[in-house]
């Protein structure tokens, strides 16, 4: 069953979506067929591989790098699908604030296939990274211009899901950014208060 | 659409394989860098020798916190428990960098380590700065000892100490109330002087003591006491001077020490070395430890503990 539905490539549609048209992607999650809840979860473990080898490259390589590519990626792959989780539950909310349905386990399958334009991080920057030429810079350019790729994809799925514009459709995405962002900038400010005290003590 | 499933298979493939390049990439750059055998860093497996490392005052239950602490005599028991468990150890090299400590605490480590011995777990010391009194008490019950040149060790004795302050709360017209059960239960108060009876019960104690420091030395150096004795008059010595008196069995590092291990145990050069290990964000926060802490405020200063307990009888290297 397994193998026959490898076999038969349908899946390989979900990732073609992912990177030219999200908004099929999005009816091909909504039709469950193939079954991509459990298969959007390898995007996430795909990605943090991903991530750890690039920087590995990128920075000092010592036998620590073994670690990383083992608890370090399961790790990371926990804590990104941590967050695709938080992310769609937010979303989720900001949906329903916009009067729809909530349907997380969609956003949460939306989120995850967002994710695979980052797999191509690793040879942009490795072309960069062979020849020397300002390799950091261009992983954090690139990184900028992918995750803008993957927030696309989610905007045009979110627009899809809701019948929205894709005005509505931003304001979905953006949600649990600015609550994450506002929550992390008043913390910030909480230990640095926390700091100054205990040091003038 | 079929064509465009293998366009994409195919772009999932590149990725596969530069991703498979970059980890060969980084593997050999290692290897470069860090020599041929990734085992010389990486994870170490098969027969090897283990470390314990006692270092600072030696007392039963130590400070730990997250930022660094005194290692107790519990810890190092511990560590040996494991050592002793693991079928891997074929031989324990014990680094020593202590004044010495409690009574107590020492004679339990010097115990356990004559256990380890016993049972035919060869057993080397390497002593660090210093490794005097109940540093080298602990030493003593090692197969071999090892020490640097400029080792302080000796200081074969006991100690208790109590200030004296009764001429300072005369000055500043404070005065003790003390209401005890009986005439010794304030001994060694620091409020008034030491009286002759309670002298000579706290004599007997650092006698008993000394007898037991002799006596465990001399076992573990296999020597008698009266060869031992001539120099157990608290006197610190350097490494050369140990060695002179046979103290020590010889001079030399660390290194030297593992080495010397290695040979008893009969392992190859390159045995892998189990020390005690301590994650990177372990390390950050004891690397901190000095910097965000007040004094006393986690970790308490040894020293200042040491009027705390008027009853503290030490195996120590006074500096």
């Amino acid at each position: 069953m397994i193998l026959a539905e490898l076999k038969s490539l349908r899946w390989a549609d979900l990732l073609l979506y992912s990177l030219m048209d999200p908004r099929s992607l999005y009816r091909q999650i909504n039709r469950d067929e193939p079954r991509s809840f459990a298969l959007s979860f390898l995007m996430p473990a795909s990605v943090a591989i991903i991530e750890i080898v690039t920087l590995s490259l990128l920075g000092k390589q010592t036998p620590f790098f073994y670690y990383k590519v083992t608890y370090g990626w399961i790790l990371l792959f926990l804590c990104q699908a941590l967050i695709s989780v938080i992310a769609a539950s937010l979303m989720d909310m900001a949906s329903q604030f916009f009067g729809w349905k909530g349907n997380i386990r969609e956003f949460i399958t939306l989120i995850n296939f967002s994710l695979f334009p980052r797999f191509f991080i690793l040879p942009l920057v490795y072309i960069f990274r062979v020849f020397n030429f300002a390799p950091l810079f261009f992983y954090t350019f690139f990184s900028l211009g992918l995750f803008i790729w993957s927030a696309l994809v989610v905007i045009q799925g979110v627009s899809e899901m809701h019948s929205c514009n894709f005005g509505k459709a931003t304001v979905v995405f953006l949600f649990p950014a600015i609550l994450i962002g506002t929550t992390l900038f008043f913390m910030m400010i909480l230990l640095a208060f926390c700091g100054i005290g205990y040091l003038s003590v | 659409m079929d064509r465009n499933r293998k366009l994409l298979i195919s772009i999932l493939a590149l990725l596969v394989l530069s991703s498979v390049i970059a980890i060969v990439d980084i593997s050999m750059n290692m290897q470069q860098k860090h020599g041929m055998g990734i085992s010389l860093s990486g994870p170490q497996v098969g027969p090897g020798i283990g470390i314990v490392r006692i270092e600072g005052p030696i007392q039963m239950s130590g400070t730990q916190s997250p930022f660094g602490g005194i290692p107790s005599a519990e810890h190092v028991i511990r560590r040996l428990n494991e050592l002793e468990q693991n079928s891997d150890i074929r031989a324990i090299v014990v680094r020593i960098n202590s004044p010495g400590g409690t009574v107590g605490a020492t004679q339990e480590i010097y115990e356990k380590l004559w256990r380890l011995r016993k049972k035919n777990i060869p057993l080397v010391a390497s002593m660090g700065e210093i490794a005097a009194s109940g540093g080298y008490y602990i030493a003593s019950a090692c197969n071999v000892i090892v020490a640097n040149h400029g080792t302080i060790t000796g200081s074969i004795g006991v100690i208790a100490m109590s200030p004296n302050l009764r001429g300072l709360f005369e000055k500043l017209g404070i005065s003790m109330t003390v209401i005890k059960s009986g005439r010794y239960k304030d001994i060694l108060s620091s409020f008034r002087e030491i009286s002759p009876e309670e002298r000579q019960l706290i004599q007997e104690i650092i006698d008993s003591s000394y007898r037991k420091f002799l006596k465990d030395v001399a076992r573990g150096r296999q020597m008698s006491e009266s060869d031992i004795e001539p120099v157990a008059d608290g006197r610190v010595m350097g490494g050369e001077t140990a060695l002179k008196y046979k103290l020590v069995d010889a001079l030399g590092t660390f290194e030297d020490a593992l080495d010397k291990s290695r040979q008893m145990a009969k392992l190859s050069e390159d045995a892998p070395v189990y020390d005690e290990t301590r994650t990177p964000f372990e390390q950050l926060l004891y690397g901190m430890g000095g910097r965000f802490m007040g004094p006393g405020l986690m970790v308490p200063d040894p020293r200042g503990l040491q009027f705390e307990n008027s009853y503290r009888v030490e195996y120590r290297c006074v500096q």
